[in-house]
């Protein structure tokens, strides 16, 4: 019942061209993965980083991550922590008293803990459930103490999008891709 | 003690780690000593997907595809690709949450390839490469049951109507304009839009900004009654499928055997990809207004480039914006960077200005350098344009050779609904017999080649 | 019979319908590009109100600045009459006082951490773990033995028998005799002597010596000036912390000190680059120099310049005359303030 084709020469010039492109596409694949097999260093796969040292505390980590909360949370490099009873980071410029009242502390979600180590010294660190990436405590540490706190994506929690969206309105220009083996710039001491 | 740090602990980030190693070794403070025997904790480095698991989701996609290729050329079965369907959707959506996704990744391939300081992973080109090379022997099996984006919103079609033909092939242009868009922003640095408006990850993440889940929950909502909305009219990888698709190896037959032409199937395709025989003219002369009008537009498609071209590198300058350099660097220059007042809090904007007062020269230099490429960019992004609908328009003109009901071998998704709508389909699986196949295509609509359905 | 329906929808249709499907992509474009205006970032980490100094409280004004011509400028002592040293990279620079003409430079083989004058005219010079002694031409004398532990060598004092040594990195300060020999210990904890210790949580341990015959050393992360005697015994103390003008800022403050002809102090803060007077009783008197004369070093780490905040520092030493010489470790600039006559 089926029809004879009205125009055979027609149908496998046609062929001939579908033939001919696939061709030329399969070529033209197999050429781009030789193009790009020759670059070196393209068997890992990259995540995204802050640079510590471009981050100016914008805010932007808190607000602009695809998750919510973000992904990028405060980590402690507890080498360089100066354990200070009066924590620029932890408390905020002008506390009623060191204690850990809310009213006291810089942190919006309280999402530091303060911990007495011994006289008179305290250990701080980050609970990063309630961290939301906000950079205060950050730019507190920073700027009076040594700069012990600082921002990371997390990547246990980071989906690492194609483009991440906070490195888009970063205002340092603080977030780059990092090669996933070594996914976190560390600061350590020099002793 | 001392030399045992690791001093450049990014090899591979170079000259910006050293700078930053040799200045911390010259100002870290070594902590207190505690009296206690207070051990420090260390700080947790909790590591990012593995690589082996990243080659697992490249074997998987390789075995999916394979798989549907199997599904829709030789078991045909329509029940079979819902099950793959299904997998796909929670594993490639709901559990790696998308990227790199095929869809993306030719933004990825383009910024390896104009920006010295980007490798595209290997794992990233396979997600590219491999659906695309299937669909030059096998048509769009990824779209069939591999991709999630096509899956969930294959899964979630329940009352289909169809889409004029007009609106599909105005529309229809879209994913390839989008596509052009996205290679050129992301060849040039300035953005990835085809992820920024990707409308499935964030409903895959369950998460995701109000812009992100909103557009998620339009298409969805739009998908239960249109066939696939995003497909059609945005993916841009499907235009790259549908090229393929189109000079495919093998292409979707309704039904292996022979058409009756009985009709039955025509309404079955829910997007629209289903092409009826044509019937040629009675003499040879009446096709002569319709090569003359070929003719023009084929002469025309020069002209159309050179036009769209033209528009593009004006475009750049609008695109130029997105640039997070380029924005700063004008904002800097346009000099509004209105002293704050000492009370005032800064904004991300003053901070970004801040950093514009600090490092001017190179920024400046940076913003004129993307400027530069985007204007190039433009050139060629505007020329696709172009030829895009330049050659939709010749195509609208050519006359299709098809003596079947068939479907159209760029459009069909190879989702296998149509099979068993054809009674001799049935028939050849051992549905139905003969004589109940004769009884269907007697009550078949009558053919009605002059009106269009809508 | 239109045989071109079926295959041909109206190309007229597919045109306008680009058009209008190319005029909405472009709006919407435009419309996400579109910037609003931006928020105030809300997580601002807040201490603008104590960056303005009340004017009443500005005792002093500037009378020259000039610029250390070497770079890493870190601390600075007066030498002779008309000179200053800074200790600046790997080396010392003399420079003329009211000029600021460099005049010689001391090449040392590590970065020089501190430097000051004995009353002989020989220039002692700090590198992280040890000494070394120059004479006023410059011709090395003398390299003292290194220290054990983690030193860190912050500043110097020397009088015409011993050589006062601050350790930041042990938390101590040393009284050696002339040859480096170390005597005593000062300022390590000890409560059966009242002596806290040293709370560093950067390197800043500053030893000064009075003319009351006691040692001054600050201790900032207690936010305190101590007085020793040079067996070790702790005098007295004053400070507090506040980021008001009468306090010292932020976790560790005071950085340096310098003591006025008449034993008043000098104290210099980081975070809130600021230099202030205290009497001898350790009342706040006046201020040299507000947060609003040293922009660059505020903003290191405040987000506006990013960067670690323990880069930046202030130094300050006062002259026979009163002068104050502030040294900006951010800029390098060597500021000469001298008092107000009204004040
Ligand atoms: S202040 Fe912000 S960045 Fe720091 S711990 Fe709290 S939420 Fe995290
Ligand atoms: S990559 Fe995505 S998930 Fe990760 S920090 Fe950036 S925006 Fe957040
Ligand atoms: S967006 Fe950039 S500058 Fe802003 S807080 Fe995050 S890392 Fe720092
Ligand atoms: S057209 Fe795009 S979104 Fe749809 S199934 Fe194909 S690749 Fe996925
Ligand atoms: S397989 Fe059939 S029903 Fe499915 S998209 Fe292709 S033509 Fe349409």
């Amino acid at each position: 019942m089926s029809h004879p084709a009205p125009n055979p020469s027609s149908v496998s010039r046609r062929q001939f061209l579908r033939e001919g492109m696939r061709l030329a596409a399969m070529t033209g694949a197999g050429a781009f993965v030789g193009l790009s097999s020759g670059r070196t260093g393209a068997r890992e796969h990259y995540v995204w980083q802050i640079d510590p040292t471009k981050c100016v505390y914008c805010g932007n980590c808190a607000t602009a991550c695809v998750l919510k909360p973000s992904a990028v949370k405060c980590v402690q490099a507890y080498e360089i922590c100066g354990y200070c009873d009066l924590c620029t980071g932890y408390f905020v410029p002008e506390p009623n008293a060191l204690n850990t009242g809310a009213e006291n502390q810089v942190c919006p979600t309280a999402a530091i803990e303060r911990k007495f180590i011994e006289d008179p010294y305290y250990e701080y660190n980050i609970i990063e459930s309630r961290c939301i990436g906000c950079a205060k405590c950050v730019e507190g540490c920073t700027r009076f103490g040594n700069g012990s706190f600082y921002l990371q994506v997390r990547h246990d929690r980071c989906v690492n999008c194609n483009e991440c969206s906070i490195a888009r309105v970063c205002a340092g220009d603080a977030f780059r891709r990092v090669p996933a083996s070594n996914p976190y710039f560390l600061k350590t001491s020099a002793h | 003690m001392r030399a045992l740090f690791p001093r450049s602990l990014f090899p591979a980030l170079m000259g910006l780690l050293a700078a930053l190693a040799g200045a911390a070794s010259e100002m870290r403070f070594p902590p207190p000593e505690f009296e206690t025997d207070y051990t420090m904790p260390g700080i947790t480095t909790p590591p990012p997907r593995s690589l082996a698991m990243e080659y697992v989701d490249t074997a998987l996609l390789v075995t999916a595809l394979g798989l549907a290729a199997w599904l829709v050329h030789r078991r045909r079965s329509r029940r079979g690709l819902v099950a793959l369907s299904v997998f796909s959707l929670v594993y490639f959506g709901f559990i790696r949450t998308g990227c790199i996704c095929p869809i993306g990744a030719p933004q990825n391939v383009a910024l390896g390839m104009f920006d010295p300081g980007y490798t595209i992973p290997l794992t990233a080109l396979a997600f590219f490469l491999v659906p695309l090379v299937f669909s030059l022997f096998w048509g769009r099996t990824f779209c069939a049951a591999v991709c999630p984006h096509g899956a969930l919103q294959d899964l979630v079609l329940i009352k289909p109507v169809k889409v004029p033909l007009w609106i599909e092939q105005g529309l229809g242009i879209v994913p390839f304009i989008f596509l052009g868009l996205g290679i050129w922003l992301a060849a040039t640095g300035t953005a990835f839009i085809i992820c920024r408006y990707d409308a499935f990850i964030p409903l895959f993440r369950m998460n995701g900004s109000v812009f992100g889940l909103a557009l998620g929950g339009i298409f969805l909502a739009a998908a239960l009654f249109i066939g696939r909305p995003f497909c059609r009219f945005l993916c841009p990888y499907g235009a790259l499928l549908r090229l393929g698709s189109i000079v495919s190896r093998k292409a979707v037959r309704i039904t292996p055997d022979y058409c009756t032409q009985c009709r039955l199937c025509e309404h079955s395709c829910p997007f629209g990809a289903i092409r009826e025989p044509v019937k040629l003219p009675v003499t040879p002369n009446a096709l002569a207004p319709e090569r003359r009008r070929l003719t023009w537009l084929i002469l025309a498609l020069p002209v159309l480039i050179a036009g769209g071209a033209w528009l593009g590198s004006k475009l750049s300058v609008a695109a130029a914006k997105m640039h997070p350099t380029v924005a700063l660097a004008e904002q800097f220059l346009a000099g509004d960077k209105a002293p704050a007042p000492a009370t005032a809090l800064p904004t991300p904007e003053t901070r970004a200005l801040g950093r514009a007062a600090e490092t001017a020269p190179e920024l400046i230099a940076a913003a004129s350098e993307v400027r530069r490429r985007l204007g190039i960019g433009g050139w060629w992004f505007g020329g696709w344009v172009g030829l895009v609908i330049g050659a939709r328009l010749i195509s609208l003109s050519l006359r299709p050779n098809r003596t079947d009901f068939e479907p159209d071998r760029g459009a069909c998704y190879a989702c296998g609904r149509c099979y068993l709508a054809c009674p001799n389909e049935r028939v050849r699986v051992g549905l139905i017999t003969p004589a109940e196949a004769a009884a269907l295509q007697a009550h078949a609509p009558v053919p009605r080649p002059d009106v269009k359905t809508s | 019979m239109n045989f071109r329906r079926p295959f041909n929808p109206s190309r007229r249709r597919f045109l306008t319908e680009t058009a209008r499907a190319s005029l909405g992509l472009a709006l919407f474009a435009g419309a996400r590009t579109a910037r609003s205006a931006t928020a105030v970032n809300p997580f601002a980490y807040d201490v603008r109100k104590y960056e303005t100094t009340d004017p009443k409280l500005i005792a002093y004004r500037q009378v020259t600045a000039f610029k250390c011509p070497l770079p890493d400028a870190r601390r600075l002592c007066l030498v002779g009459t008309d000179r200053l040293a800074v200790a600046a990279g790997n080396k010392v620079a003399l420079l003329d006082r009211t000029s600021g003409a460099s005049s010689a430079e001391i090449p040392l083989n590590n970065p020089v951490r501190c430097v000051t004058e004995g009353p002989d005219g020989s220039l002692y010079a700090g590198l992280r773990d040890h000494v070394e002694v120059f004479d006023a031409q410059g011709k090395r004398r003398a390299t003292w033995p290194g220290f054990a532990g983690r030193p860190w060598i912050s500043s110097l004092a020397v009088n015409a028998e011993f050589a006062f040594i601050a350790d930041a990195g042990n938390r101590v300060v040393y009284r050696c005799d002339l040859t480096g020999k170390a005597i005593n210990h000062i300022g390590n904890r000890d409560r059966d002597r009242g002596i806290p210790g040293f709370v560093l949580p950067s390197p800043f341990l500053e030893v000064e010596l009075h003319p009351d015959g006691l040692l001054r050393v600050t201790n900032p992360g207690r936010h305190l000036i101590e007085a020793y005697t040079f067996e070790g015994d702790r005098a007295t103390a004053w400070g507090r912390p506040s980021m008001g003008i009468e306090g010292f800022s932020g976790c560790c403050n005071p950085v340096a000190l310098a003591i006025l002809p008449d034993g008043r102090f000098v104290t210099c803060e980081k975070g809130l680059p600021r230099v202030k007077v205290y009497s001898q009783l350790g009342e706040f008197e006046s201020v040299v120099a507000g947060v609003e004369s040293f922009p660059e070093n505020a903003k290191v780490g405040s987000g506006e310049k990013p960067g670690d905040g323990v880069k930046a520092s202030l130094d300050a030493v006062v002259d026979g005359q009163g002068r104050v010489f502030i040294l900006d470790t951010v800029t390098g600039s060597i500021r000469v303030m001298v008092r107000n006559q009204a004040g």
